[in-house]
């Protein structure tokens, strides 16, 4: 049994060892994270923070695994509509159109979304940048290949997004999967298409210590179902950091069960599905 | 005994249960009404909708970081695991599935446990597996009151009868005596 007293030993280990700072992490998962770590590595806390501080490796796989990587391709329908029919066309007209992946884990979301600008006719003009506090994640990113069975039940979101008009249910539109991936049933794996893969641009970073690391504001940034592992105070000042980096009028999308809570809620209008920057 | 806080698991057959329960719930009633159930991957949006019909209470499916709220019903959302932070608010997790479930009621239970101490009801309903037993346990471990659903009522036994192997549980109530029970404590 994990107490509170290991959690901030846990805590305190890690930042001795690197700049990984999880104090402000929401703490009822955070726990449960720890305990389930010390049963799969058959360690007790201080085995754990002993080997972490001899070997980098441990550590990077240690923070892999107390941060959460659920994702999948086209994940949430409804927002990927949102952005297909209320969003990305009032982004049309721009010239350049600079879009930020904050935690972006494994990367389905990343190529959902260029999948989406390329149907749209606007994958010329995306800069799509992508993070993620986890080398090992960015990694996978990448090389965009997934286990094809496990996301076999994610083809319907595509159908749904992709090939189908909620607006018009006569209507089909005829994308092969081909198109964006190629699906290999014996390996079990689904890969993304080169063009995809060489689109987005990979940078490590943490949500916690870092600023906007790119030189530019966003007319777009997802961070979707990340701050839910964050306590108020660490939300307050990541949705800061996203207000400073978005341009005026550019959007915001969190989880569909987040919400910006504190004071800088001000800085945004709400509408269903998305926030977005005020003009003043 | 003064409760802060009601929570209820549930799977396969507790549908109905559920809805009877809420359905003789007063719009005052004086706790909030934490519902952990487990309900079909893509099923998403129309079950607020489907268990609002018979509520004099409001439903509401919390967003992260929410308070809890006296007189209100709380559902945990699809896909989440939902967990109760000190502080008495909500906090949601997207980490993978406990006993086949997200949300998992044994996680729900186990921080509201963690939070609420004595002060918490745990209530188990019909279900299909397992889910909820080590959860109810720890609610009777910090000092709560549980219940189960009668077995010999219940649609699919299963979880109830876990639950009664997991611990030494307060009540086995019909789902009649459970609504007046919650009832006795407004």
């Amino acid at each position: 049994m994990v107490t509170d007293e290991d959690v901030q030993r846990f805590i305190s280990a890690i930042k001795m060892v690197s700049t990984y700072n999880f104090t402000d992490y929401s703490e009822r998962s955070f726990k449960r994270r720890i305990e389930k770590l010390l049963v799969d590595n058959h360690m007790d806390i201080n085995q754990l923070s002993l080997k972490m501080s001899k070997d980098k490796d441990f550590l990077e796989k240690i923070v892999r695994d107390i941060t959460v990587n659920t994702t999948e391709l086209f994940r949430d329908p409804e927002m990927w509509i949102t952005l297909k029919y209320q969003i990305l066309p009032k982004l049309k007209k721009n010239k350049s159109i600079f879009i930020w992946h904050a935690g972006c884990s494994s990367g389905q979301e990343i190529y959902s979304m260029l999948i989406l600008l390329n149907e749209l006719g606007m994958l010329e003009q995306a800069k799509v940048f992508a993070t993620d506090i986890n080398s090992e994640m960015l990694e996978s990113s990448k090389k965009a290949t997934y286990k094809y069975r496990f996301n076999l039940g994610y083809l319907d979101n595509f159908d749904k997004v992709i090939r189908e008009n909620p607006y018009n249910f006569e209507e089909k539109i005829d994308v092969p999967y081909e198109k964006y991936f190629d699906i290999d049933k014996v390996k079990d794996t689904i890969t993304m298409k080169k063009f995809l893969r060489e689109k987005a641009v990979f940078r490590k970073h943490d949500l916690v210590n870092d600023g906007n690391i790119f030189y530019s504001k966003f007319d777009l940034i997802l961070c979707r179902n990340v701050i839910i592992y964050f306590n108020n105070k660490l939300q307050n000042h990541v949705i800061d950091l996203f207000s400073n980096s978005l341009y005026r009028d550019g959007f915001l999308i969190l989880g569909a069960h987040e919400s910006i809570l504190g004071p800088v809620a001000n800085s945004f209008d709400r509408t269903k599905g998305f926030y977005r920057k005020k003009q003043f | 005994m003064d409760y802060k806080a009601v929570i209820i698991g549930g799977s396969a057959g507790s549908f109905q249960v559920v809805t009877k329960i809420i359905a003789s719930l007063p719009s005052n009633y004086p706790l909030p009404v934490i519902l952990c159930l487990h309900r079909l991957k893509h099923v998403r949006s129309g079950f607020v909708e489907a268990l609002s019909i018979k509520s004099q209470m409001p439903i509401v499916e919390p967003n992260d970081k929410d308070a809890i709220k006296t007189g209100k019903i709380y559902l945990a959302p699809a896909n989440y695991h939902l967990y109760v932070e000190l502080g008495n608010k909500f906090s949601l997790s997207t980490e993978d599935s406990v006993n086949h479930s997200r949300p998992s009621i044994d996680l729900s239970f186990f921080s509201a446990a963690y939070n609420y101490k004595k002060k918490l009801v745990g209530i188990i309903l019909s279900g299909a597996n397992k889910d909820g037993a080590l959860g109810l346990k720890s609610v009777k471990d910090s000092g709560g009151l549980t219940i189960v659903q009668d077995p010999n009522e219940c649609q699919v036994p299963t979880m109830t009868l876990a639950s009664m192997n997991a611990t030494n549980v307060d009540h086995v109530f019909s789902t009649k005596r459970i609504v007046d029970f919650l009832l006795s404590l407004a």
